[in-house]
C-alpha cells in the first residue's frame, strides 16, 4: 500500500493556542480533539480556524463508543459530520472501545472481549459510521487494564480482523501496546509484528505512569525510552507513518514539546531513508482518506 | 440469550462496577499475579470519579475556591452520586450544578452557593455559544422610519439574563481575582444581571436597572419596539419614553448584543 505520510505532528491543547497562533512553529500537522470542538461557537472554534489555515490537521474522537450495544449516537455523528466538513482533516480517528452502556457514559476508553462475536458488532457498526462520514475511519488501539475470561484471541488479531472486515484503518498507539504489554504481560514486539501492515495510517506517542506494578496511560509524562524503542521497531516494520505525541496532563511549554517531537523525527531519520520519509502531497492524502 | 444481549449484559455489569453498583463483574476478569481482578477494575471505578472530578473542577473553578478543597469535594461526590453521565461531551457534564446546590441540604442553606455555579455555568454557556453578525449603529441607521414601530430584536445566543438574590457577583469577582471575597449579603430584592460576548470574544456583565431589564425581557421574548415603548411608559413620561428606548437599543447594539433587526 501507498501509505499517506502527514510527517510528524503534536496534539492541539488550548494551552498552546496562542504560542501556535503567535509563532507558527514548524510541526508538520496537528491532532485535534474532535469533542473539544463540538460547540456552538466562540473561542474554541475561532482559534481552531485560525490554526487550521496554517496546518494540515487530522480529527481524533473519544465518544463514539463503537464498542457499545447502545445504538450509535446519531447526534454525535451528525456533529462530527459538521466538524468534518468544517476542518477537511486528512483522516479521523475513534477507539477501539465502548464508552458508554443504557446511555449512561463512562467518559473512559472501557476494553472488549476479543470474541468473535464482539468483531462482528463492530464492523458492522464501523460500516455503518463509514457509510455516514463518507469515508473511511481509524480505529485506535487501547490501553487496557482488565482481560476478559471470555477472550479467545491476542488483541492485535482483533484488531486486524475488524478492520479488515470494515475496510478501515488502524491508529496503532505504541505507548498503548507498550501499556498494555506490561499489565497484559505479554511481548509488545509480538503485538506490533502481528498487525497488518497495510492497515495502518497513524501512530500515537505518549507518556505514561506507575501505579504498582500496572502502568495506566496517563499521557502525563515524556515518551520513556523502551516506548521510544518500539516505535524504532514499528518504523522497521511499518516505514514511514504519519506520527504524533499526545500530551493531555502536566502540559509542558510548546517548545520543549516540539523538542521531544524532535526525538521522533530523528529516530525516524536513522531508521528509513530520505525517499520513505518524503511527505505525502496533498492531491495524494485527499484521494486517501 | 443472543450475541449482542451478552455483550450488553457484560457491559452493564461493567459500567455498573465503575458506578459502585452491584456487579459480579470480577467473576468475569482474569486476575493475574500482578493484580487481582478486582484491582483491575478498581483502576476503571477510580477513573470515572477522577475524571468527572476533574470536569467540574474546570467548570467551577470560582465555587471550588469559595469552598475549599474539603467541601468543594463534598459537593463534587454528592453530584457525581446524583448524575451519572447521559451526556455524550464532558463540557455538559455538570450543568445542574446550581440545581443541586440550591435543591439539597446542606449546600442549599448557603444560597450564595447556587448562585456562584449559575455565574460560572453561565460564564462557560457564553464562552462557546454559537457565533452570529454583529448589529452596527449602520443598520440602524438605514432603517426605514416606518419600520420602527414594528421592529424585533434578535440578540446574541450568548446573551443571558440572571437574577441574583445575593452579591454573588461580587463574591465571583473577588475570587475571579485572587482576592478575599466579601461577606455573602442578601438584597432586598433580586438584582438582574446580564451576560453576553462581545466580537472580541470576551464576555462582559454588568446589573440592569429594573426599566431596561423590563424592555430587555419583552424585546428577548419578540415583542416589538412599540410593545417596548409601551412598557416603558411604566417608568417614564410620555415624552421620556421614546429618547430612553432608543438609547437601550442604541446601548445594546454599541455592546455588541444583537444579531439582527427584524423590520
Amino acid at each position: 500500500m501507498s501509505r499517506p505520510f502527514l510527517g510528524f505532528g503534536l496534539g492541539l491543547r488550548t494551552d498552546h493556542y496562542q504560542h501556535v497562533i503567535e509563532h507558527k512553529p514548524q510541526v508538520d500537522w496537528f491532532e485535534i480533539i474532535s469533542e473539544n470542538y463540538m460547540v456552538p461557537g466562540g473561542k474554541p472554534l475561532a482559534n481552531l480556524d485560525k490554526i487550521r489555515a496554517d496546518y494540515p490537521m487530522v480529527m481524533h474522537g473519544v465518544s463514539m463508543s463503537i464498542g457499545s450495544t447502545d445504538p450509535l449516537n446519531q447526534k454525535y455523528l451528525q456533529k462530527l459530520k459538521q466538524l468534518v466538513d468544517r476542518v477537511e482533516p486528512h483522516w479521523l480517528s475513534d477507539h477501539l472501545c465502548w464508552t458508554s452502556v443504557d446511555h449512561v457514559n463512562s467518559h473512559d476508553l472501557l476494553p472488549l472481549p476479543y470474541e468473535e462475536k464482539t468483531i462482528q458488532h463492530i464492523v458492522d457498526r464501523i460500516s455503518q459510521v463509514q457509510e455516514f462520514l463518507g469515508r473511511q475511519m481509524l480505529i485506535e488501539n487501547l490501553s487496557s487494564y482488565v482481560t476478559y475470561n471470555n477472550s479467545v484471541m491476542p488483541e492485535w488479531e482483533f484488531v486486524n480482523e475488524i478492520a479488515k472486515r470494515a475496510d478501515c484503518y488502524i491508529l496503532l498507539d505504541i505507548n498503548n501496546i507498550f501499556v498494555s504489554a506490561n499489565n497484559h504481560h505479554f511481548a509488545p514486539r509480538d503485538y506490533v509484528d502481528g498487525i497488518d501492515s497495510d492497515r495502518v495510517m497513524q501512530f500515537h506517542l505518549a507518556g505514561h505512569s506507575y501505579n504498582g506494578e500496572m502502568i495506566i496511560d496517563t499521557h502525563d509524562h515524556d515518551v520513556c525510552d523502551p516506548v521510544w524503542d518500539l516505535y524504532e521497531y514499528a518504523l522497521q516494520r511499518f516505514g514511514a507513518v504519519s506520527t504524533m505525541i499526545e500530551r493531555d496532563d502536566n502540559i509542558p511549554a510548546f517548545p520543549e514539546l516540539r523538542k521531544e517531537l524532535a526525538i521522533a523525527e530523528k529516530i525516524a531519520r536513522n531508521t528509513l531513508s530520505k525517499e520513505q520519509l518524503q511527505l505525502s502531497n496533498h492531491s495524494l492524502l485527499q484521494g486517501v482518506a | 440469550m443472543s450475541e449482542s444481549e451478552q455483550l450488553h449484559d457484560l457491559q452493564q455489569n461493567f459500567m455498573n462496577y465503575v458506578l459502585g453498583e452491584d456487579s459480579d463483574m470480577v467473576d468475569k476478569i482474569e486476575s493475574t499475579p500482578a493484580l487481582s481482578a478486582k484491582g483491575r477494575l478498581d483502576i476503571y471505578a477510580y477513573a470515572y470519579k477522577s475524571r468527572l472530578k476533574e470536569a467540574i473542577t474546570t467548570d467551577y473553578d470560582k465555587l471550588h475556591g469559595y469552598l475549599g478543597d474539603e467541601q468543594f469535594d463534598t459537593v463534587m461526590e454528592r453530584y457525581i452520586e446524583k448524575y451519572p453521565s447521559h451526556i455524550t461531551n464532558l463540557r455538559y457534564y455538570s450543568i445542574s450544578m446550581s440545581k443541586l446546590l440550591s435543591e439539597e441540604a446542606p449546600f442549599n442553606q448557603i444560597p450564595v452557593l447556587a448562585e456562584l455555579a449559575t455565574i460560572e455555568a453561565s460564564f462557560a454557556d457564553s464562552f462557546d455559544a454559537a457565533d452570529h453578525r454583529f448589529v452596527t449603529v449602520n443598520d440602524l441607521a438605514e432603517l426605514a422610519p416606518e419600520a420602527w414601530a414594528t421592529l424585533q430584536l434578535d440578540f446574541q445566543k450568548s446573551v443571558q439574563i440572571l437574577a441574583m438574590e445575593h452579591n454573588s457577583f461580587e463574591i465571583w469577582k473577588a475570587l475571579s481575582d485572587e482576592e478575599t471575597p466579601p461577606e455573602a449579603t442578601k438584597s432586598e430584592q433580586a438584582v438582574m444581571w446580564i451576560m453576553w460576548r462581545r466580537s472580541d470574544l470576551v464576555s462582559r456583565y454588568r446589573a440592569l436597572a429594573e426599566p431596561e431589564y423590563e424592555a430587555l425581557k419583552l424585546a428577548k421574548e419578540g415583542e416589538n419596539f412599540s410593545a417596548i415603548c409601551e412598557k416603558l411608559l411604566d417608568f417614564f413620561s410620555e415624552e421620556e419614553t421614546p429618547m430612553k428606548a432608543v438609547g437601550f437599543l442604541q446601548s445594546w447594539i454599541e455592546e455588541e448584543m444583537l444579531s439582527e433587526l427584524r423590520a
